[in-house]
Protein backbone atom coordinates (compact mmCIF):
# COMPACT_ATOMS: atom_id res chain seq x y z
CA UNK A 1 0.00 0.00 0.00
CA UNK A 2 1.66 3.35 -0.89
CA UNK A 3 1.36 6.50 1.74
CA UNK A 4 0.39 9.43 0.75
CA UNK A 5 2.86 11.51 2.18
CA UNK A 6 6.81 11.40 3.79
CA UNK A 7 5.60 9.23 7.39
CA UNK A 8 8.61 7.49 8.04
CA UNK A 9 7.75 3.73 6.95
CA UNK A 10 8.08 2.45 10.69
CA UNK A 11 5.99 4.97 11.67
CA UNK A 12 3.56 4.21 8.84
CA UNK A 13 3.46 0.67 10.18
CA UNK A 14 3.07 1.51 13.63
CA UNK A 15 0.17 4.24 12.43
CA UNK A 16 -1.55 0.76 10.60
CA UNK A 17 -0.68 -1.37 14.01
CA UNK A 18 -2.36 1.14 16.12
CA UNK A 19 -5.68 1.03 14.29
CA UNK A 20 -5.80 -2.86 14.05
CA UNK A 21 -3.79 -5.27 14.73
CA UNK A 22 -4.65 -7.29 11.39
CA UNK A 23 -2.67 -5.10 8.77
CA UNK A 24 -5.30 -5.83 5.97
CA UNK A 25 -8.31 -4.45 7.95
CA UNK A 26 -6.32 -1.64 9.49
CA UNK A 27 -5.22 -0.60 5.27
CA UNK A 28 -8.92 -0.43 4.82
CA UNK A 29 -9.17 2.03 7.48
CA UNK A 30 -6.69 3.97 7.28
CA UNK A 31 -7.75 5.02 3.91
CA UNK A 32 -11.47 5.53 5.08
CA UNK A 33 -10.25 7.47 7.71
CA UNK A 34 -8.11 9.48 5.55
CA UNK A 35 -11.14 9.83 3.45
CA UNK A 36 -13.12 11.19 7.01
CA UNK A 37 -10.23 13.53 7.92
CA UNK A 38 -10.59 15.29 4.12
CA UNK A 39 -14.21 15.59 4.94
CA UNK A 40 -13.83 16.92 8.47
CA UNK A 41 -11.23 19.41 6.82
CA UNK A 42 -13.77 20.58 3.97
CA UNK A 43 -16.34 21.15 6.99
CA UNK A 44 -13.51 23.40 8.59
CA UNK A 45 -13.28 25.47 6.06
CA UNK A 46 -9.84 24.28 4.60
CA UNK A 47 -8.83 25.15 1.13
CA UNK A 48 -6.38 22.30 0.93
CA UNK A 49 -8.44 19.29 2.44
CA UNK A 50 -6.16 16.73 1.04
CA UNK A 51 -2.65 18.54 1.74
CA UNK A 52 -4.14 19.26 5.88
CA UNK A 53 -5.18 15.35 6.10
CA UNK A 54 -1.37 14.36 5.12
CA UNK A 55 -0.41 17.33 7.31
CA UNK A 56 -2.60 15.57 10.45
CA UNK A 57 -0.80 12.02 9.38
CA UNK A 58 2.55 13.29 9.72
CA UNK A 59 1.40 14.96 13.20
CA UNK A 60 0.52 11.75 14.09
CA UNK A 61 3.39 9.97 12.94
CA UNK A 62 5.87 12.08 15.16
CA UNK A 63 3.58 11.09 18.17
CA UNK A 64 2.27 8.20 17.98
CA UNK A 65 5.62 6.08 19.10
CA UNK A 66 4.91 7.77 22.50
CA UNK A 67 1.20 8.49 22.36
CA UNK A 68 0.80 4.43 21.20
CA UNK A 69 0.86 2.90 24.35
CA UNK A 70 -0.93 4.87 27.00
CA UNK A 71 -3.86 5.89 24.57
CA UNK A 72 -7.21 4.70 25.58
CA UNK A 73 -9.97 4.16 23.50
CA UNK A 74 -10.44 4.32 19.35
CA UNK A 75 -7.26 5.69 18.00
CA UNK A 76 -9.09 7.77 15.65
CA UNK A 77 -10.48 10.16 18.44
CA UNK A 78 -7.00 11.41 18.71
CA UNK A 79 -6.85 11.88 14.87
CA UNK A 80 -9.88 14.15 15.22
CA UNK A 81 -8.13 15.63 18.18
CA UNK A 82 -4.98 16.21 15.80
CA UNK A 83 -7.74 17.78 12.93
CA UNK A 84 -9.40 19.94 14.92
CA UNK A 85 -6.00 21.32 16.05
CA UNK A 86 -5.05 21.98 12.68
CA UNK A 87 -8.20 23.61 11.73
CA UNK A 88 -8.02 26.36 14.20
CA UNK A 89 -4.29 26.51 13.59
CA UNK A 90 -5.84 27.67 9.78
CA UNK A 91 -8.72 29.68 11.07
CA UNK A 92 -6.34 31.94 12.52
CA UNK A 93 -4.04 32.14 9.82
CA UNK A 94 -6.56 32.93 7.32
CA UNK A 95 -8.21 35.62 9.72
CA UNK A 96 -7.48 38.10 7.94
CA UNK A 97 -8.04 37.18 4.14
CA UNK A 98 -11.29 38.33 3.17
CA UNK A 99 -14.03 35.89 2.62
CA UNK A 100 -15.65 34.64 -0.70
CA UNK A 101 -19.01 36.22 -1.60
CA UNK A 102 -21.35 36.84 -3.99
CA UNK A 103 -21.54 32.80 -4.79
CA UNK A 104 -24.49 31.89 -6.79
CA UNK A 105 -24.47 28.80 -8.55
CA UNK A 106 -28.29 28.67 -9.42
CA UNK A 107 -27.44 31.83 -11.49
CA UNK A 108 -25.62 31.92 -15.13
CA UNK A 109 -21.78 31.17 -15.37
CA UNK A 110 -20.74 34.69 -15.05
CA UNK A 111 -16.73 33.48 -16.62
CA UNK A 112 -14.76 31.60 -19.33
CA UNK A 113 -13.30 29.77 -16.39
CA UNK A 114 -16.70 28.97 -14.70
CA UNK A 115 -18.23 28.03 -18.58
CA UNK A 116 -15.05 25.71 -18.65
CA UNK A 117 -15.93 23.62 -15.23
CA UNK A 118 -19.69 23.08 -15.92
CA UNK A 119 -18.45 21.48 -19.28
CA UNK A 120 -15.98 19.54 -17.94
CA UNK A 121 -18.44 18.40 -15.08
CA UNK A 122 -20.97 17.52 -17.75
CA UNK A 123 -18.78 15.80 -19.85
CA UNK A 124 -17.64 13.69 -16.89
CA UNK A 125 -21.10 13.11 -15.70
CA UNK A 126 -21.76 11.86 -19.11
CA UNK A 127 -19.30 9.15 -18.57
CA UNK A 128 -19.93 8.13 -15.94
CA UNK A 129 -23.36 7.49 -16.80
CA UNK A 130 -22.62 5.47 -18.90
CA UNK A 131 -21.10 3.21 -16.05
CA UNK A 132 -24.30 3.02 -14.06
CA UNK A 133 -26.32 0.21 -13.96
CA UNK A 134 -30.01 0.28 -15.48
CA UNK A 135 -31.53 -0.14 -11.99
CA UNK A 136 -29.51 2.58 -10.40
CA UNK A 137 -30.09 4.85 -13.48
CA UNK A 138 -34.13 4.32 -12.83
CA UNK A 139 -33.81 4.41 -9.41
CA UNK A 140 -31.73 8.33 -9.38
CA UNK A 141 -34.30 9.20 -11.95
CA UNK A 142 -37.63 8.15 -10.16
CA UNK A 143 -36.62 9.73 -6.88
CA UNK A 144 -35.73 13.51 -8.88
CA UNK A 145 -39.03 13.78 -10.69
CA UNK A 146 -40.55 15.82 -7.92
CA UNK A 147 -38.45 18.79 -6.53
CA UNK A 148 -38.70 21.05 -3.15
CA UNK A 149 -42.03 20.18 -1.43
CA UNK A 150 -43.74 17.81 -3.67
CA UNK A 151 -40.69 15.61 -3.14
CA UNK A 152 -41.59 14.60 0.30
CA UNK A 153 -45.11 12.77 -0.51
CA UNK A 154 -43.76 11.69 -4.16
CA UNK A 155 -40.43 10.05 -2.38
CA UNK A 156 -42.84 8.35 0.34
CA UNK A 157 -44.52 6.90 -2.21
CA UNK A 158 -41.50 5.48 -4.30
CA UNK A 159 -40.45 3.61 -1.19
CA UNK A 160 -43.57 2.20 -0.33
CA UNK A 161 -43.21 1.14 -4.40
CA UNK A 162 -39.82 -0.30 -3.81
CA UNK A 163 -41.23 -1.63 -0.65
CA UNK A 164 -38.64 0.13 1.40
CA UNK A 165 -38.75 2.44 4.55
CA UNK A 166 -37.41 6.08 3.19
CA UNK A 167 -34.66 6.17 5.16
CA UNK A 168 -33.32 2.63 3.30
CA UNK A 169 -34.64 4.83 -0.15
CA UNK A 170 -32.16 8.06 1.13
CA UNK A 171 -29.41 5.17 2.00
CA UNK A 172 -29.98 4.04 -1.38
CA UNK A 173 -29.98 6.75 -3.53
CA UNK A 174 -27.27 8.76 -1.52
CA UNK A 175 -24.73 5.78 -2.67
CA UNK A 176 -25.69 6.07 -6.01
CA UNK A 177 -25.09 9.87 -6.19
CA UNK A 178 -21.81 9.43 -4.20
CA UNK A 179 -20.51 6.64 -6.53
CA UNK A 180 -21.37 9.33 -9.48
CA UNK A 181 -19.86 11.99 -7.68
CA UNK A 182 -16.67 9.89 -6.75
CA UNK A 183 -16.50 8.79 -10.55
CA UNK A 184 -16.59 12.68 -11.15
CA UNK A 185 -13.97 13.89 -9.31
CA UNK A 186 -11.49 10.81 -10.72
CA UNK A 187 -12.69 12.21 -14.33
CA UNK A 188 -12.21 15.43 -13.42
CA UNK A 189 -8.67 14.58 -11.56
CA UNK A 190 -7.77 12.83 -14.97
CA UNK A 191 -8.99 15.93 -16.73
CA UNK A 192 -6.53 18.47 -14.99
CA UNK A 193 -3.41 15.92 -16.08
CA UNK B 1 -27.75 7.93 23.24
CA UNK B 2 -26.36 8.01 19.56
CA UNK B 3 -30.03 7.77 17.99
CA UNK B 4 -30.71 11.02 19.99
CA UNK B 5 -27.84 13.04 18.38
CA UNK B 6 -28.30 11.44 14.73
CA UNK B 7 -31.60 13.29 14.11
CA UNK B 8 -31.70 14.85 11.08
CA UNK B 9 -32.75 18.00 12.80
CA UNK B 10 -29.86 18.07 14.99
CA UNK B 11 -27.00 16.69 11.80
CA UNK B 12 -28.54 19.82 9.44
CA UNK B 13 -27.24 21.86 12.51
CA UNK B 14 -23.93 20.45 12.88
CA UNK B 15 -23.50 20.73 9.31
CA UNK B 16 -24.75 24.29 9.41
CA UNK B 17 -22.14 24.84 12.67
CA UNK B 18 -25.25 25.26 15.18
CA UNK B 19 -24.25 23.15 17.39
CA UNK B 20 -21.82 22.90 20.80
CA UNK B 21 -18.91 22.15 21.15
CA UNK B 22 -20.04 19.00 23.19
CA UNK B 23 -22.09 17.79 20.41
CA UNK B 24 -19.76 18.71 17.80
CA UNK B 25 -17.26 16.31 19.51
CA UNK B 26 -19.89 13.70 19.80
CA UNK B 27 -20.90 13.62 15.96
CA UNK B 28 -17.42 14.40 14.36
CA UNK B 29 -16.22 10.51 16.79
CA UNK B 30 -19.94 8.77 15.33
CA UNK B 31 -18.55 10.26 12.14
CA UNK B 32 -14.80 8.64 12.13
CA UNK B 33 -15.98 5.59 14.24
CA UNK B 34 -19.10 4.18 13.37
CA UNK B 35 -19.59 3.62 9.33
CA UNK B 36 -23.60 3.93 9.81
CA UNK B 37 -23.43 7.38 11.34
CA UNK B 38 -20.81 8.59 8.80
CA UNK B 39 -23.35 7.79 6.01
CA UNK B 40 -25.95 9.24 7.77
CA UNK B 41 -24.55 12.45 8.18
CA UNK B 42 -23.44 12.17 4.50
CA UNK B 43 -26.92 11.65 3.30
CA UNK B 44 -28.22 14.78 5.65
CA UNK B 45 -25.38 17.28 4.03
CA UNK B 46 -25.95 15.94 0.45
CA UNK B 47 -29.50 16.63 1.12
CA UNK B 48 -28.60 19.76 2.40
CA UNK B 49 -27.08 20.99 -0.52
CA UNK B 50 -29.97 19.93 -2.13
CA UNK B 51 -32.19 22.16 -0.26
CA UNK B 52 -29.42 25.22 -1.04
CA UNK B 53 -29.68 24.22 -4.88
CA UNK B 54 -33.66 24.58 -4.69
CA UNK B 55 -33.44 27.48 -3.12
CA UNK B 56 -35.36 25.84 -0.16
CA UNK B 57 -33.52 26.78 2.76
CA UNK B 58 -34.36 30.02 5.23
CA UNK B 59 -32.37 33.08 4.58
CA UNK B 60 -30.51 32.64 7.50
CA UNK B 61 -29.36 28.76 6.90
CA UNK B 62 -28.57 29.72 3.54
CA UNK B 63 -25.91 32.52 4.68
CA UNK B 64 -24.69 29.60 7.41
CA UNK B 65 -24.50 27.17 4.60
CA UNK B 66 -22.71 29.57 1.94
CA UNK B 67 -20.75 30.12 5.18
CA UNK B 68 -19.61 26.42 5.48
CA UNK B 69 -19.70 25.52 2.23
CA UNK B 70 -19.19 28.03 -0.07
CA UNK B 71 -15.92 28.85 1.26
CA UNK B 72 -13.33 26.55 -0.54
CA UNK B 73 -12.71 25.32 -4.44
CA UNK B 74 -13.23 22.34 -3.02
CA UNK B 75 -16.47 22.48 -1.62
CA UNK B 76 -17.39 24.48 -4.79
CA UNK B 77 -16.76 21.34 -6.60
CA UNK B 78 -18.80 19.36 -4.33
CA UNK B 79 -22.06 21.96 -4.94
CA UNK B 80 -21.38 22.28 -8.61
CA UNK B 81 -21.37 18.10 -8.69
CA UNK B 82 -24.20 17.71 -6.94
CA UNK B 83 -25.80 20.47 -8.93
CA UNK B 84 -24.86 18.64 -12.22
CA UNK B 85 -26.45 15.33 -11.03
CA UNK B 86 -29.89 16.61 -10.07
CA UNK B 87 -29.68 19.11 -13.38
CA UNK B 88 -29.12 16.02 -15.22
CA UNK B 89 -32.09 13.77 -13.49
CA UNK B 90 -34.69 16.69 -13.90
CA UNK B 91 -33.63 17.37 -17.48
CA UNK B 92 -33.91 13.55 -18.11
CA UNK B 93 -37.36 13.25 -16.11
CA UNK B 94 -38.84 16.50 -18.05
CA UNK B 95 -37.62 14.82 -21.62
CA UNK B 96 -39.37 11.32 -20.52
CA UNK B 97 -42.98 13.13 -19.36
CA UNK B 98 -43.61 15.67 -21.67
CA UNK B 99 -47.44 14.90 -22.41
CA UNK B 100 -48.84 15.82 -26.02
CA UNK B 101 -51.73 18.41 -25.39
CA UNK B 102 -55.38 16.33 -24.34
CA UNK B 103 -56.94 19.72 -25.52
CA UNK B 104 -54.94 19.12 -29.39
CA UNK B 105 -55.81 15.43 -29.78
CA UNK B 106 -59.07 15.84 -29.26
CA UNK B 107 -59.14 18.38 -31.58
CA UNK B 108 -57.55 16.03 -34.34
CA UNK B 109 -59.30 13.11 -33.71
CA UNK B 110 -62.46 15.75 -33.60
CA UNK B 111 -61.38 16.56 -37.19
CA UNK B 112 -60.26 13.85 -38.66
CA UNK B 113 -63.64 12.24 -37.95
CA UNK B 114 -65.51 13.89 -40.16
CA UNK B 115 -63.60 13.48 -43.32
CA UNK B 116 -64.17 9.51 -44.40
CA UNK B 117 -61.07 10.41 -46.92
CA UNK B 118 -58.64 10.37 -43.68
CA UNK B 119 -60.20 6.72 -42.93
CA UNK B 120 -57.53 4.71 -44.76
CA UNK B 121 -54.64 6.70 -44.13
CA UNK B 122 -55.61 5.54 -40.34
CA UNK B 123 -56.71 2.50 -41.09
CA UNK B 124 -53.24 1.57 -42.66
CA UNK B 125 -51.44 3.56 -39.67
CA UNK B 126 -53.05 1.30 -37.45
CA UNK B 127 -52.50 -2.05 -39.03
CA UNK B 128 -48.44 -1.05 -39.52
CA UNK B 129 -48.85 0.38 -35.72
CA UNK B 130 -50.12 -3.70 -34.63
CA UNK B 131 -47.64 -4.78 -37.10
CA UNK B 132 -44.96 -3.34 -35.28
CA UNK B 133 -45.81 -3.58 -31.65
CA UNK B 134 -46.37 -7.36 -32.56
CA UNK B 135 -42.78 -7.37 -33.39
CA UNK B 136 -41.69 -5.02 -30.38
CA UNK B 137 -43.97 -7.49 -27.89
CA UNK B 138 -42.19 -10.71 -29.54
CA UNK B 139 -38.38 -9.19 -29.29
CA UNK B 140 -39.76 -8.09 -25.58
CA UNK B 141 -41.04 -11.65 -24.96
CA UNK B 142 -37.92 -13.78 -26.88
CA UNK B 143 -35.69 -11.00 -24.39
CA UNK B 144 -37.50 -12.41 -21.19
CA UNK B 145 -37.27 -16.01 -22.30
CA UNK B 146 -33.42 -15.41 -22.77
CA UNK B 147 -32.86 -13.84 -19.20
CA UNK B 148 -35.28 -16.57 -17.60
CA UNK B 149 -32.72 -19.40 -19.47
CA UNK B 150 -29.59 -16.91 -18.38
CA UNK B 151 -30.81 -17.09 -14.81
CA UNK B 152 -31.58 -21.00 -14.76
CA UNK B 153 -28.03 -21.39 -16.48
CA UNK B 154 -26.48 -19.71 -13.61
CA UNK B 155 -28.78 -21.08 -10.66
CA UNK B 156 -26.61 -22.86 -8.06
CA UNK B 157 -27.73 -26.12 -9.46
CA UNK B 158 -26.79 -25.47 -12.54
CA UNK B 159 -23.21 -24.30 -11.51
CA UNK B 160 -23.07 -27.70 -10.35
CA UNK B 161 -22.96 -29.39 -13.98
CA UNK B 162 -19.93 -29.00 -16.40
CA UNK B 163 -21.39 -29.31 -19.65
CA UNK B 164 -18.80 -30.59 -22.11
CA UNK B 165 -19.06 -27.97 -24.62
CA UNK B 166 -18.16 -24.94 -22.10
CA UNK B 167 -15.21 -22.46 -22.40
CA UNK B 168 -13.53 -20.94 -19.02
CA UNK B 169 -11.93 -17.05 -18.92
CA UNK B 170 -10.56 -15.77 -16.22
CA UNK B 171 -11.11 -12.26 -15.93
CA UNK B 172 -9.39 -9.86 -13.77
CA UNK B 173 -10.83 -6.27 -12.59
CA UNK B 174 -10.25 -3.19 -14.62
CA UNK B 175 -8.47 -1.54 -11.32
CA UNK B 176 -6.47 -4.08 -11.38
CA UNK B 177 -5.36 -5.11 -15.00
CA UNK B 178 -5.17 -0.91 -15.03
CA UNK B 179 -3.75 -0.93 -18.67
CA UNK B 180 -3.37 -4.50 -19.91
CA UNK B 181 -5.06 -5.59 -22.88
CA UNK B 182 -8.54 -7.08 -22.05
CA UNK B 183 -9.25 -10.64 -22.22
CA UNK B 184 -10.28 -11.86 -25.47
CA UNK B 185 -12.56 -15.18 -25.65
CA UNK B 186 -12.70 -16.79 -29.04
CA UNK B 187 -16.06 -18.12 -30.42
CA UNK B 188 -15.81 -21.61 -32.12
CA UNK B 189 -19.05 -23.53 -33.39
CA UNK B 190 -18.31 -26.45 -30.86
CA UNK B 191 -18.65 -23.90 -27.77
CA UNK B 192 -21.80 -23.32 -26.65
CA UNK B 193 -21.33 -21.53 -23.40
CA UNK B 194 -18.94 -19.42 -21.52
CA UNK B 195 -18.24 -19.57 -17.86
CA UNK B 196 -16.78 -16.08 -16.98
CA UNK B 197 -14.67 -16.48 -13.48
CA UNK B 198 -15.08 -12.99 -11.87
CA UNK B 199 -12.77 -12.35 -8.66
CA UNK B 200 -14.02 -10.33 -5.89
CA UNK B 201 -11.06 -8.02 -4.45
CA UNK B 202 -13.52 -5.60 -2.59
CA UNK B 203 -13.75 -5.07 0.98
CA UNK B 204 -16.97 -6.28 1.36
CA UNK B 205 -18.82 -9.33 0.79
CA UNK B 206 -22.43 -9.96 0.15
CA UNK B 207 -24.90 -12.88 0.07
CA UNK B 208 -25.64 -12.36 -3.36
CA UNK B 209 -24.56 -10.36 -6.85
CA UNK B 210 -25.81 -9.08 -9.65
CA UNK B 211 -23.98 -8.44 -13.18
CA UNK B 212 -25.13 -6.49 -16.28
CA UNK B 213 -23.12 -7.23 -19.50
CA UNK B 214 -23.32 -4.70 -21.86
CA UNK B 215 -21.98 -4.77 -25.24
CA UNK B 216 -20.11 -1.52 -25.64
CA UNK B 217 -20.78 -1.34 -29.60
CA UNK B 218 -24.63 -0.82 -28.19
CA UNK B 219 -27.40 -2.98 -27.81
CA UNK B 220 -29.40 -3.98 -24.57
CA UNK B 221 -27.62 -5.68 -21.60
CA UNK B 222 -27.71 -8.77 -19.91
CA UNK B 223 -28.89 -8.91 -16.36
CA UNK B 224 -27.79 -11.91 -14.49
CA UNK B 225 -29.35 -12.07 -10.87
CA UNK B 226 -28.55 -13.97 -8.22
CA UNK B 227 -25.31 -14.81 -8.73
CA UNK B 228 -23.08 -16.44 -5.46
CA UNK B 229 -19.74 -16.12 -4.47
CA UNK B 230 -17.46 -19.06 -3.77
CA UNK B 231 -14.67 -19.05 -1.70
CA UNK B 232 -11.85 -20.32 -2.84
CA UNK B 233 -8.75 -18.63 -1.27
CA UNK B 234 -10.11 -15.49 -2.82
CA UNK B 235 -13.82 -15.12 -3.57
CA UNK B 236 -14.70 -15.44 -6.88
CA UNK B 237 -18.09 -15.23 -8.73
CA UNK B 238 -19.19 -17.73 -11.66
CA UNK B 239 -21.04 -16.57 -14.41
CA UNK B 240 -22.37 -18.19 -17.46
CA UNK B 241 -23.25 -16.91 -20.74
CA UNK B 242 -24.80 -18.21 -24.11
CA UNK B 243 -22.08 -17.91 -26.91
CA UNK B 244 -24.76 -17.44 -29.41
CA UNK B 245 -25.87 -14.28 -28.10
CA UNK B 246 -22.05 -12.56 -27.92
CA UNK B 247 -21.27 -10.84 -31.03
CA UNK B 248 -18.13 -9.66 -32.32
CA UNK B 249 -16.70 -7.13 -30.31
CA UNK B 250 -15.90 -5.63 -26.50
CA UNK B 251 -18.16 -6.20 -23.57
CA UNK B 252 -18.22 -4.78 -20.15
CA UNK B 253 -19.20 -6.67 -16.74
CA UNK B 254 -20.69 -4.56 -13.85
CA UNK B 255 -20.88 -6.96 -10.85
CA UNK B 256 -22.65 -5.59 -7.95
CA UNK B 257 -23.06 -6.97 -4.61
CA UNK B 258 -26.86 -7.20 -3.21
CA UNK B 259 -26.86 -6.97 0.60
CA UNK B 260 -29.87 -8.96 2.38
CA UNK B 261 -32.13 -5.90 2.32
CA UNK B 262 -31.78 -5.99 -1.54
CA UNK B 263 -29.63 -3.23 -1.63
CA UNK B 264 -27.03 -2.57 -4.33
CA UNK B 265 -23.59 -2.01 -2.66
CA UNK B 266 -20.28 -2.04 -4.32
CA UNK B 267 -19.34 -2.76 -7.79
CA UNK B 268 -16.47 -4.25 -9.93
CA UNK B 269 -15.71 -3.64 -13.16
CA UNK B 270 -14.24 -6.36 -15.66
CA UNK B 271 -13.98 -6.40 -19.26
CA UNK B 272 -13.35 -8.82 -22.27
CA UNK B 273 -13.29 -8.85 -25.93
CA UNK B 274 -15.16 -11.30 -28.11
CA UNK B 275 -13.18 -12.58 -31.56
CA UNK B 276 -15.35 -14.85 -33.90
Amino acid sequence: MARDSAIPPESFEEILAWLNPDRNVAATMYVQLRHDLAKMFLWGRCADPEGMTDEAFDRVAKKVHDVRPTYEGDPRLYFRAVANNLIKENHKKIKNQLPLEGIDLSGPAISETEDNIAEDIEECLQLCLQKLSIDRRELILAYYVKDKQAKIDHRNDLAQKYGITVETLRVRVFRIRESLANCIRRCLKRKRK
Amino acid sequence: MKEEILTDAVLREFLLGNVNDEEQAQIEGLFLTDSEARERVLVIEQELMEDYLEDSLTAEDRERFLSRYGQTDAQLQQLRITKAIKDWALRENASQTTPASPSLWRRLRASLLLKPAFFAPIAAAAIIAVVVGGIWFNGRMKRAALLRELAQLNSSASLRDVPAQMALLELRPITVRSLEQATEFKKSADVHIVELRLPWIQKESYPSYQAEVRPLSGGDSLIVPNLQAENDGLLIIRMRLFTNELNRGQYQIRLSGIDSGGVVGTTEEYAFIVES
